[in-house]
């Protein structure tokens, strides 16, 4: 297990040099900080100069091997725009967003793990046909529209939570709940289907004929089967949270986390601090599937330890 | 093997009667068990022998008042001492507790994610009430009776990490862990290598006798009935259609189906459901006759045969046959 688990560390690592190398290549190959800090129809003799002051104009070698070494004592450069260490911004700003995606995760796994097993016991009765319409509504929606809703809704009419920032608990209530009710959706989905499916294999026949009754089934015996594959998708929701959903609900919410520093760097044209968010967003993406595999390995002791 | 018991000494455990199991398909519903009746006493190892697809493990869950969807029970009663077993509440205290059901394949039957040792405490825990240490020595004990060696170490085991054989014992352990009074055994050696096969049945016939357990043992293999059966009972599209103990089953077969089986008792050179004495295609269930569901297949059917299906009728002491040919004492229809 150890072994295995060191293994996967250091493949995750990897996972990280080369998304991060990637990254390098998109700013520093096909364009550079510099020109894409200066209007379009800026000189020639502008653009050397900004060059030669953010030490672009040395050799490419040396420009990544400067990238990398700061990496990994966490210097992502400068912000052009801010003159501050990039690093330094995004760090700042990383907990907000982690905060957003625990919440958001709370509300997927705690509504879709219930919903499932509520719509498997209940099979083609209300219940059922409920979860099934929650979840294709709320899949459907956009989450921007979920949030707007909900700060129409519940914030400014109820007032029983604030519409924008992160001062407290209460804060979180509605962008996590603008985030997770999607994912919500199609985990109930999958729970639903993956237990109605296990309901019929012998191991559970074997249990409802010992006498335990159909929800101590799901809740004890299928569930956990079908677990490794709930952990899995909440893996790829969480991971579309820290790209995607984040950014989206954190603006739409006024929510000073990464995805909001990320889209104000892209307006200011500083693309050294988007680099440092995308560093940092992607590093969180691999951290979540080496948590998902931990999780896997716990739950089935059958998955594979090369 | 001994016959245990006359009909005068075995106490009625289980009374099965005119249970039927209906599954919807697009062309109708087709029964997977029609009508069914069938009788278990105390202390008795009836076979139940049919081809594949004849309803037999299909009867096996009924029993327990269990139908896979889309399954329903259309009609009939299933009594367990006289109670309801088709009354939910009955039926819970009954599964596991009066009746156990072991699988054929122990692989899938055990969970795979749930060591040898979950599964027997969470049995003695939830449907025995038992707590504490009592848990583990009982676990232990039940896992030696079924003759594992190493109980301790395989309690933390996982179904995948054991043989086959050793699955099955493990099922039985299960099986036996609420002290029940009647074992459904649903083909419990098919797919199993021969000298594990003999063993299985072995160690099940020991434990009958031993723990005064009833069996109800399930198979498409007369070999397994001539070893383990007191009374057999031949099953052919979802009905009985002879009934009778082993010894004059095996001598004097009276339904053409039944002496068809026998003709054709597996030989290790040949596959056990192969029907040598019997020509025709194996039953299609979407294409029943409305008579006799073998007239097709009989080499001695007539028009009768093709009206309504015969009833099981008595036709000598503790012999029944449903068929035209074989006219029954008067009046005694099956109970
Ligand atoms: N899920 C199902 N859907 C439709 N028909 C079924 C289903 N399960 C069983 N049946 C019907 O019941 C019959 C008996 O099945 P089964 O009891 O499994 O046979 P056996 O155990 O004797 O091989 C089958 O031939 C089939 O027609
Ligand atoms: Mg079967």
């Amino acid at each position: 297990m150890l072994r295995w688990l060191a293994k996967r560390i250091i493949a995750a690592a990897l996972v990280v040099f080369v998304v991060t190398s990637l990254v390098f290549v998109v700013t520093h190959v096909f364009t550079d900080p510099a020109t894409v800090s200066l209007p379009l129809e800026a000189s020639q003799e502008d653009r050397a100069s900004r060059r030669a002051a953010l030490g672009l104009d040395r050799p490419l070698s040396v420009q990544y091997w400067d990238f990398l070494s700061g990496l990994v004592v966490g210097d992502l450069g400068e912000s052009f725009f801010q003159t501050q260490p990039a690093s330094k911004l995004v760090f700042e700003r990383l907990p907000a967003t982690l905060r957003l995606v625990a919440g958001a995760t709370a509300v997927t796994v705690l509504m879709g793990a219930p919903m499932g097993m509520l719509a498997a016991w209940w099979e083609r009765r209300f219940a059922d046909h409920a979860v099934l319409g929650f979840s294709m509504a709320s899949i459907s929606a956009p989450p921007f529209w979920i949030g707007y809703l909900l700060i129409i809704v519940i914030a400014a009419q109820l007032r029983w939570v604030p519409t924008f920032g992160s001062s407290g608990f209460k804060s979180l209530i509605l962008p996590s709940f603008a985030i997770g009710l999607a994912s919500a959706g199609r985990l109930a989905q999958m729970t639903r289907r993956g237990i109605v499916e296990e309901l019929r294999k012998p191991y559970a026949v074997t249990a409802m004929s010992r006498g335990f009754s159909r929800s101590y089934t799901i809740v004890h015996h299928t569930f956990r089967n079908v677990a490794s594959g709930f952990v899995t998708m909440t893996g790829w929701e969480v991971t579309r949270m820290f790209t995607g959903y984040t950014v989206v609900i954190e603006v739409v919410f006024s929510w000073p986390g990464v995805g909001r520093l990320a889209v104000d760097a892209i307006f200011d044209r500083d693309l050294i601090l988007v680099q440092a968010a995308v560093v940092v967003l992607a590093t969180m993406v691999v951290l979540t599937n080496l948590l998902v595999d931990i999780a896997r390995r716990l739950i089935d002791p059958r998955v594979d330890l090369a | 093997m001994s016959a245990t018991g006359g009909d005068g000494r075995t106490e009625r455990l289980l009374e099965v009667k005119d249970l039927t199991v209906g599954f919807p398909t697009r062309d109708g519903t087709v029964l997977g068990v029609d009508g069914l009746t069938l009788n278990v006493g105390s202390h008795e190892r009836l076979g139940v022998v049919g081809e594949s697809g004849s309803g037999k493990s299909v009867m096996g869950l009924a029993i327990l008042g269990m139908v896979l969807p889309p399954g329903r029970i259309m009609g009939g009663s299933v009594r367990w001492k006289g109670e309801n077993v088709l009354d939910e509440a009955v039926a819970n205290r009954v599964r596991g507790r009066e009746i156990a059901m072991i699988f054929q394949d122990p692989m899938v039957s055990l969970n795979p994610l749930k060591t040898v040792g979950a599964q027997l405490r969470e049995l003695l825990q939830r449907r025995v009430g038992l707590q504490g240490r009592a848990i583990k020595q009982r676990s232990l004990e039940l896992l030696d009776m079924v003759g594992i060696a190493n109980p301790g170490d395989r309690l933390k085991s996982y179904a995948f990490e054991l043989s086959g054989g050793m699955r099955q014992r493990v099922m039985i352990a299960t099986a036996l862990a609420c002290d029940p009074t009647l074992l459904i055994a649903d083909e419990p050696t098919t797919g199993l290598d021969v000298t594990i096969q003999d063993q299985i049945l072995t160690l099940l016939h020991n434990l009958s006798t031993e723990l005064g357990v009833s069996v109800l043992m399930i198979t498409h293999d007369l070999g397994v009935v001539a070893q383990f059966c007191d009374r057999v009972q031949v099953m052919y599209a979802g009905r009985i259609v002879e009934r009778a103990p082993i010894a004059q089953m095996f001598a004097d077969p009276q339904h053409p189906y039944s002496g068809g089986l026998l003709r054709s008792v597996p030989r290790v050179d040949r596959a056990a459901t192969e029907l040598a004495g019997i020509p025709g295609e194996p039953l299609d269930r979407a294409q029943f006759p409305p008579g006799c569901a073998f007239e097709p297949r009989c080499g001695e059917a007539h028009d009768t045969c093709r009206g309504a299906p015969p009833p099981l009728v008595k036709i000598a002491e503790r012999r029944w046959v449903a068929c035209y040919n074989r006219p029954g004492e008067a009046g005694e229809t099956s109970t």
